[in-house]
């Protein structure tokens, strides 16, 4: 018995050494290196990381990188399709020919509604760190307006919205809402606007301008109240920042192509609001900016363009040929070789504002320029639009067009005569027209067109009319106004119907 | 006999199961009374009986790597102490006490008889002889005792006999010891010595003698007069004692009750190969192997019935000698593979096994003088195939016609010429290996380098493997594998997946790059770009100025130790380590487009640790002599560690730095770095149980735990059963000499697909890369939410098999059937868009692969002229059952520059996994047709005609299916189905003399080809170089073709145009091999020198016009994406010469 009792002991003890040596059952994960969002927020310095994320997710590929820039150039009266070899997704779009499994459409919803988790997510964080508001609501104010931007984006584009405003732990507790009626989407954004104008601080550190200050949430509630057709509010906007561009920090730059060369753009007072990017550097999408190369020829010489959005001949003509503008905006020769010669797809003149001063980046891709999305020129434009709509043009508002033109005269330094200050005494329609034919001008190719088409109901004109520059046969006012409501949302969500009309 | 085996090895006797009479019944078990001993041992029965137990113990030593060598003897001391005890129970008490065991026939021993015994730490030699003085010849074997009549008794009966001598060679001319030989109908026989030589004494009435011998076919011959009968013996096309390995230990073919196949040592190096993956194409039923590319050192898509899942990874796990996750050697250090296929056979690898299990077996030592092989081939390699380009001459016609501005560089460059050159392959191997009874060793170390047929490309490999294993103790055996590898990959860009507009691999720079442009501006300095279209570097740009270094250093240990603790039970340990380091630099030089004037370099690494430590009990009993018991059980732990780091820089200060001063350049790219760790824990256990050999029974389960999986679901199990019932073991089929087996099998079971990612459930922000005022700061983003359900995907699995032999096992057939349903898929389920997150996985879903598989080999000719066949065949049909929401799931697979092309493959319930979606093209408009509406399709005559087949939809707007008069996105349906029909391997070896031949064809058969390539080039859309096929494009006075106009204003579209049957039969190998005569390398003592020519690839029979339809872009790693191809590096064809030298 002994001699098996000390066999079997031996016997136990091989096998526990031998396994118990490397055993063990602890399966919990520990992940280095990635965030729980449990117990993040401890500081304001977190909800700061937080409100970067906004940053961050409007330099997308799918929005201010590419395409939603694209999307909103190729629907206008502007910019047509150069290269028929393209990807289809773009041809719809230029074409009205959109349907909605359209793939643009579908990443600029996606991204915008990336952006507003940010937004959502850091206010939610600010709140939960309990401060006071002098401390926090400034980061709050940031958030908020990141969330009003996007929302402001979204509403001109796809009409009544999803609509959320919280940090949304399980996507399941939001998968049968409806959409929030336009009407009401406006409402929420001016109230963020307003917060963010209340709680804003004049300045951003180191006078940025790739983050709002309470200059830019005016500006966009001018934009806003123009959109809306509420024009006195929107000239009451206008007027602030005028007013307070020394506070601000707001001025035109004296050179029109001083706004388009990255090297010297993104220093400019004039820009209000812009989206960075930083030159060479991308990670999956992010930081990806592609406009030189979506604007430039194919081949761009020594760089890489691809012809894709590229003006019909009718818009370079139409800009008067003593424009510094229309030098700054078009490239006509390339290498010494006239446009005409150019054995690219588009024997055209190009777009040249994104793509003659890239900075850093002689490819065209991850350039240095940052997107201005609101500048002090346009200010001064709603502003004068609003005064023609509420009382028709008078000397204030033809000053601000002129305050544009005169800088338009400024032809690196050459002062031209082209174009002359406003005429006086214009009638109310002469004037207002008067005005959007300006922004048309000293806007082009910066995606404002479409929206002002859309918020004039001119797209019958332009696209049917006898002067159309872009003529479009099957443009539908009842259904082009809007883009579709993705299909993958609605399968997912059927209470997002109906789908926007005519879709 | 109660030997035990270490590997969960049944083996209750020695049987040669084509001698069924004299040696089955001559084995028995010592003190077991109901045993049948009619047959006597005489003196000669006792020699064979030794003999053939020191053959088989060295047989199965062999493979299971059981050190044969024991250290008990004569001489070992017993203390004994009874009196008035039967015979009977001393050796009984002996047997207790010692590690002895006794063999004798009752008839002969009386031991019945009483005696008393006391004895004191005496040698056994002595009690034994005490006991039965001269009567008893006591032979000591290993821990056998072999008690028989001594010579006295048996002489008288041998007076009259007659001698007959004769020698027992293989079919090499080898002696083979140990085979027995019996006189027909009687007990009389022996074994053959170590010469094969063997005498033997005949009866008068002695007539036939029967030959036999463990893993051949059994030989009965005549004697009539003959004094000198000499005899070659045939191996048995599939040995029933073969061993084969399963999970956890071995087991005899014949008690297999799964479905596995086994593919051995010579079929994998049969030429060279850069892996043991590849060498297995074609070898194995139902495992289809492809060439992702022909890459140097590139990857192959492994799937074992098919594949059960769509989003994870349907790759098969790896096991080698043991340890989970193991590094694959390279081939000539490999012994057997075995893929275990049905779930009876996988379930004992539980969340792991859903996509089959193989398991690698390596190179032991085996008792003997050492054995000293060199092996070395060199092969000699070219493209298997161009594809016909326009000249430039062509391709400035043709771009004039869309670009008539376009201005021609004048020049004559033929790419591929630019491209390919003559590649090759050498290969060396040197092992030892040998063994004494204590230790046995092999080593080897090898030398792979392959110079790839497209310039720049190469890839090299030095391995050196160590295996050693040990008898520590007389019940503690010890091994030790240690082996390291590194493995260098100088790569030219190839496979473009996601790359821009002015990145291009070789291959496709190759084909689409102007070939009216040469490689120099006209200036002869400046590189040329494309002149127009996307700005891609030349071909001769692209392998020139760019560098792409893969090294991959390999090092694993692993070590086991196996300890008897009782007869029958063993616990075995393995505990293995490895580490893969591999690191990657690549630098574009300034002088490529991607690089322009400044050079992009980076370098990247990655560490992936994993170690395994496998603990398991086996036991191994028989009741009553029918009732076999095998139990195995035990746990394991694993745990896995990724780290990765890279950098990177641009704008260097020359090129001369490639990526080895990132400090030199002046924009830092942005760092990364990365840990992903994992630990998994498992129980897991098998029953086998075996009645009469006839009913054999498994089952077999694993309960795992895994960090990876769900708050809510941390542990899964996995059961399967299998019956097996062996007809050719009843006594109605016993006599049926042509059946010489049948055996029918049955197994279902369920078994798991881990596939989720580390932290995948967790809720997560992750880092944002955002720019404020031109700096990076610190940003986050909401990332993933929270999911505690997620869990494995599990496939059930049935599986229904036949194996038969006939004519003595000279003809063999497996037959199975099979059907996996994977249920609980994981799928990123779209969640609402506006919620901030797009999908979540979730285990939606539900596919099935069900199919037939067939192994068929033989012996066809076995004369002087010997013919073996192995022929496998095997047919999978895989579909999508459902689907999140039962919604279709489109998704791109195109290469990233060719940007119109949208979604071009679909997953829909009820159709094939990864079917082809697209439009049916119709030809081309004529004038006068009707032009189809629709926004970016032509609608002119020479334009492409597409059908309109959807469009129109009800008052709900649903789509209707009809046409709609107008043609888009709705036009689009399934146009192609990427999964053969079947596919197959068929191997023939052909022996005359000193001569073989062996033939390998490989193929499948009714699987579609998506070819991006050739939609690229004859598209016509972009100013490319096209394939001659657009010397027919429509023209106004060549209207009658399908080939359309060329155009500026025509976007790449997938469509019906772009199918192409991949069907291939393919001569895959093909060897001519000479062995020298023995005679003659005797004089230099050298035991064998073959020389050997062979041609791989040289004869493919296919419709598919693209380089190669054995091609698989994005393959890697994928299921959804299969039978793609674009610009792949093409396979090659070689020659090769070779030499395998043993000493």
């Amino acid at each position: 018995m002994k001699k098996i009792m000390k066999k079997i002991i031996i016997n136990l003890l091989a096998i526990v050494l031998m396994s118990g040596l490397w055993g063990c059952t602890k399966l919990d994960e520990n992940p280095v290196g990635l965030l729980d969002p449990d117990g993040f927020f401890k500081t304001k310095k977190d909800v700061q990381a937080a409100v970067y994320g906004i940053n961050g997710a409007l330099a997308h590929e799918s929005l201010f990188g590419r395409a939603y820039l694209t999307t909103l150039m190729l629907r206008d009266d502007m910019s047509d399709i150069g290269n028929r070899s393209t990807a289809l997704d773009r041809i719809n779009v230029n074409d009205f020919a959109v349907n909605s499994t359209n793939g643009l459409i579908n990443q600029i919803w996606t991204q915008f509604y990336v952006v507003i988790s940010c937004a959502n997510n850091a206010e939610a964080g600010a709140k939960s760190l309990g401060l006071a508001d002098s401390e926090i609501n400034p980061l709050i104010a940031e958030a908020r307006f990141g969330r009003a931007f996007s929302y402001f984006h979204l509403v001109r584009v796809f009409g009544d919205l999803s609509y959320i405003d919280f940090a949304v732990a399980d996507p399941e507790s939001v998968k049968t809402i409806s959409r929030t009626k336009e009407a009401d989407v406006y409402k929420s954004i001016i109230a963020d606007l307003e917060f963010a104008k209340q709680w804003l601080p004049d300045k951003q550190t180191s006078d940025s301008r790739t983050r709002p200050s309470k200059g830019t949430a005016a500006s966009y509630l001018a934009s806003v109240y123009l959109t809306l057709k509420d024009y006195p509010k929107a000239y009451t906007e206008a007027k602030y920042v005028i007013d307070n561009k020394a506070l601000f920090g707001y001025e035109l730059a004296p050179d029109y192509q001083n706004l388009y060369n990255a090297a010297t753009a993104n220093v400019l007072k004039e820009t209000i609001y812009a989206i960075d990017f930083l030159g060479v550097q991308n990670q999956f999408s992010y930081n990806d900016d592609l406009m030189a190369t979506m604007t430039a020829a194919q081949p761009w010489f020594n760089k890489s363009g691809f012809d894709v959005i590229v003006p019909s001949l009718k818009v370079y003509e139409s800009f008067n040929t003593l424009d510094y503008r229309k030098k700054v905006s078009f490239d006509t020769v390339y290498a010494g070789v006239y446009y005409t010669n150019w054995v690219a797809f588009a024997k055209r003149p190009h777009i040249a504002k994104w793509s003659r001063f890239p900075g850093n980046n002689t490819n065209g891709r991850y350039t240095d320029h940052n997107y201005p999305d609101m500048r002090y020129a346009e200010v001064l434009l709603i502003a004068a639009e609003a005064i023609g709509e509420n009382t028709g043009s008078n000397t204030e508002a033809e000053g601000y067009v002129n305050q544009v033109r005169a800088r338009a005269r400024n032809a690196a330094g050459v002062m031209g005569t082209y174009p002359a200050d406003v005429p006086g005494g214009l009638d109310k329609t002469s004037f207002i027209n008067l005005v959007l034919e300006e922004r048309r001008i000293e806007l082009a190719f910066e995606w404002k067109r479409w929206f002002d088409i859309k918020r004039r109901n001119l797209g019958d004109a332009v696209f049917k009319g006898a002067n159309s520059l872009e003529p479009h046969a099957n443009f539908d006012a009842s259904r082009d106004y809007l883009f579709p409501i993705p299909k993958t949302e609605l399968d997912v969500n059927p209470n997002l119907g109906p789908q926007n009309t005519g879709y | 006999m109660r030997e035990h085996f270490s590997s969960g090895l049944w083996i209750t006797e020695i049987s040669c199961e084509n001698n069924q009479q004299p040696i089955i019944n001559l084995i028995y078990k010592s003190m077991k009374k109901n045993y049948d001993c009619s047959s006597l041992p005489d003196f000669s029965w006792q020699k064979l009986l030794l003999t053939m137990k020191i053959s088989t113990l060295l047989f199965f030593c062999g493979i299971t790597n059981l050190i044969a060598g024991t250290t008990y003897s004569q001489n070992t001391k017993i203390s004994l102490n009874m009196k008035d005890a039967s015979i009977e129970s001393v050796l009984n008490k002996i047997e207790e006490e010692s590690e002895f065991y006794f063999l004798f026939n009752q008839k002969l021993i009386d031991v019945e008889r009483k005696v008393d015994i006391a004895a004191h730490k005496e040698p056994i030699k002595n009690v034994l002889h005490e006991i039965f003085g001269d009567e008893v010849k006591i032979v000591v074997y290993d821990r056998q005792i072999i008690l028989t009549k001594s010579d006295k008794s048996a002489t008288a009966a041998a007076m009259q006999q007659q001698t007959i001598t004769g020698k027992v060679t293989d079919e090499k001319g080898e002696p083979i010891p140990g085979v027995s030989v019996i006189i027909k109908g009687k007990t009389n026989g022996t074994v053959t010595d170590v010469n094969g030589n063997y005498t033997l004494e005949l009866p008068a009435d002695a007539k036939i003698l029967v030959f036999s011998y463990i893993g051949t076919i059994s030989q009965e011959v005549v004697i009539a007069s003959q004094t000198i009968i000499n005899i070659t013996l045939i191996e048995a096309a599939v040995g029933l004692n073969e061993v084969i390995v399963v999970g956890y230990g071995t087991v005899r073919k014949s008690d297999l009750t799964g479905s596995v196949s086994s593919v051995k040592s010579a079929q994998l190096v049969a030429f060279p190969t850069s892996g043991a993956v590849q060498a297995l194409q074609g070898r194995a039923a139902g495992v289809q192997i492809t060439a992702n590319n022909g890459d140097p050192g590139g990857s192959l898509n492994v799937r074992v019935r098919g594949g059960t899942s769509i989003n994870a990874s349907s790759d098969p796990l790896y096991v080698v000698d043991g340890f989970i996750g193991g590094i694959i050697p390279q081939p000539e250090d490999i012994e057997s593979l075995e893929v275990l296929k049905d779930a009876s056979a996988t379930a004992i690898y539980g969340s792991r096994a859903s996509n089959g299990v193989i398991l690698i077996t390596t190179k032991k030592g085996s008792k003997g003088k050492a054995v000293i092989e060199y092996n070395s081939s060199y092969s000699s390699q070219s493209e298997i195939n161009r594809i016909d380009m326009l000249n430039g001459a062509q391709y400035t016609e043709m771009t004039k016609e869309a670009f008539p501005l376009y201005v021609s560089a004048g020049q004559e460059t033929d790419w591929q010429d630019e491209i390919f050159r003559k590649g090759g392959i050498q290969t060396h191997q040197l092992s030892i290996s040998g063994g004494t009874d204590l230790v046995n060793y092999y080593m080897s170390g090898s030398f792979f380098d392959q110079k790839g047929i497209i310039l720049g490309s190469s890839f090299n490999r030095y391995s050196v493997t160590s295996n050693i294993n040990m008898n520590a103790t007389e019940r503690l055996k010890i091994g030790v594998n240690i082996f390291g590898q590194r493995s260098t990959t100088g790569g030219v860009n190839t496979q473009e997946i996601s790359g821009g507009a002015n990145e291009a691999g070789v291959v496709g720079s190759a084909l689409r790059f102007m070939p009216d442009q040469g490689i120099y501006k006209a200036d002869g300095i400046t590189y040329a770009t494309a002149a127009m279209g996307d700005p891609i570097d030349n071909p001769y740009v692209i392998i020139n100025e760019n560098t792409n270094n893969t090294v991959n250093d390999r090092l694993q240990g692993n070590f086991s130790a196996e300890y008897n603790l009782a007869k029958g039970l063993s616990f075995r340990t393995i505990l293995g380590v490895s580490t893969t380091n591999i690191r990657n630099g690549r630098y574009a030089s300034s002088l490529t487009v991607a690089g322009k004037d400044k050079g992009i370099s980076s370098i990247g690494a990655n560490k992936n640790t994993n170690v395994a430590s496998e603990n398991y009990l086996t036991y191994n009993t028989t009741f009553a002599t029918v009732h076999k018991f095998g139990l195995m059980g035990g746990y394991s732990h694993s745990s896995y560690r990724n780290e990765s780091w890279f950098a990177g820089s641009n704008t260097q200060i020359t090129d001369a730095f490639s990526y080895w001063n990132l400090g030199g350049g002046s924009i830092t790219a942005i760092p990364a770095s990365g840990l992903v760790e994992g630990q998994q824990t498992s129980f897991f256990g098998r029953l086998n149980y075996g009645y009469s050999d006839k009913y054999l029974f498994t089952f077999t389960s694993r309960y795992d735990g895994s960090s990876n999986f769900s708050k809510n679901h941390k542990w899964a199990f996995f059961p399967s059963g299998a019956l097996a019932w062996n007809m050719k073991n009843e006594g109605f089929l016993k006599d049926v000499s042509a059946i010489s087996q049948l055996k029918w099998r049955v197994s279902y079971g369920v078994v798991g697909n881990q596939a989720i990612a580390p932290f995948q459930t967790l809720a997560r922000l992750t880092n944002a890369y955002s720019i404020v005022n031109g700096l990076v700061v610190n940003a986050v983003r909401p990332f993933s939410v929270v999911n505690d359900d997620l869990k494995w995907e599990s496939t059930a699995q049935i599986d229904v098999g036949a194996d038969f032999g006939f004519f003595n096992n000279r003809l063999n057939l497996t037959a199975d059937y099979y059907k996996m349903i994977t249920s609980d898929l994981l799928f990123p389920v779209p969640l609402p868009n506006y919620s901030g997150y797009q999908t979540q996985t979730k285990n939606i879903g539900k596919i099935e692969n069900k199919g037939f598989e067939l192994t068929l080999s033989g012996k066809i000719l076995t004369r002087e002229l010997k013919w073996n066949i192995d022929f496998n065949i095997a047919s999978n049909r895989k579909k999508v059952l459902e689907l999140p929401g039962h919604k279709d799931i489109l998704y791109k697979s195109s290469p990233g520059h060719l940007v119109s092309l949208g979604n071009s493959q679909i997953l829909r319930e009820g159709e094939p996994v990864g079917s082809f979606y697209g439009y049916i093209y119709d030809g081309v408009y004529q004038t006068g047709d009707t032009f189809l509406p629709g926004s970016g399709f032509e609608q002119v005559a020479g334009g492409e005609k597409y059908r309109d087949i959807n469009g129109k939809k009800d008052a709900n707007g649903v789509l209707t299916g009809e046409p709609d008069g107008l043609l888009n996105a709705d036009d689009q349906t399934i146009v192609g189905n990427p999964l053969p029909k079947f596919f197959y391997g068929f191997n023939n070896e052909l022996s005359w003399k000193d001569f073989d031949l062996s033939i390998f064809i490989q193929g499948t058969q009714g699987n579609e080809i998506l070819s991006y390539t050739l939609l690229e080039l004859e598209t016509l859309g972009k100013p490319i170089n096209s394939t001659t096929n657009a010397l027919d494009r429509w023209t106004p006075t060549n209207t009658n073709t399908n080939v359309p106009k060329k155009t500026a204003a025509r976007s790449e579209r997938v469509s019906s145009r772009w199918i192409y049957d991949g069907s291939y039969m393919r001569l895959k190998n093909i060897v001519l091999g000479y062995n020298m005569p023995k005679q003659f390398l005797q004089k230099f003592k050298i035991q064998k020198v073959r020389l050997y020519v062979s041609a791989q690839n040289i004869l493919t029979i296919t419709k598919y016009p693209g380089f190669d339809p054995e091609v698989n872009y994005r393959g890697a790693g994928s299921t959804l994406n299969q039978g793609l191809d674009y610009a792949s590096y093409p396979n090659a064809k070689s020659f090769t010469v070779g030499l395998n030298i043993g000493l």
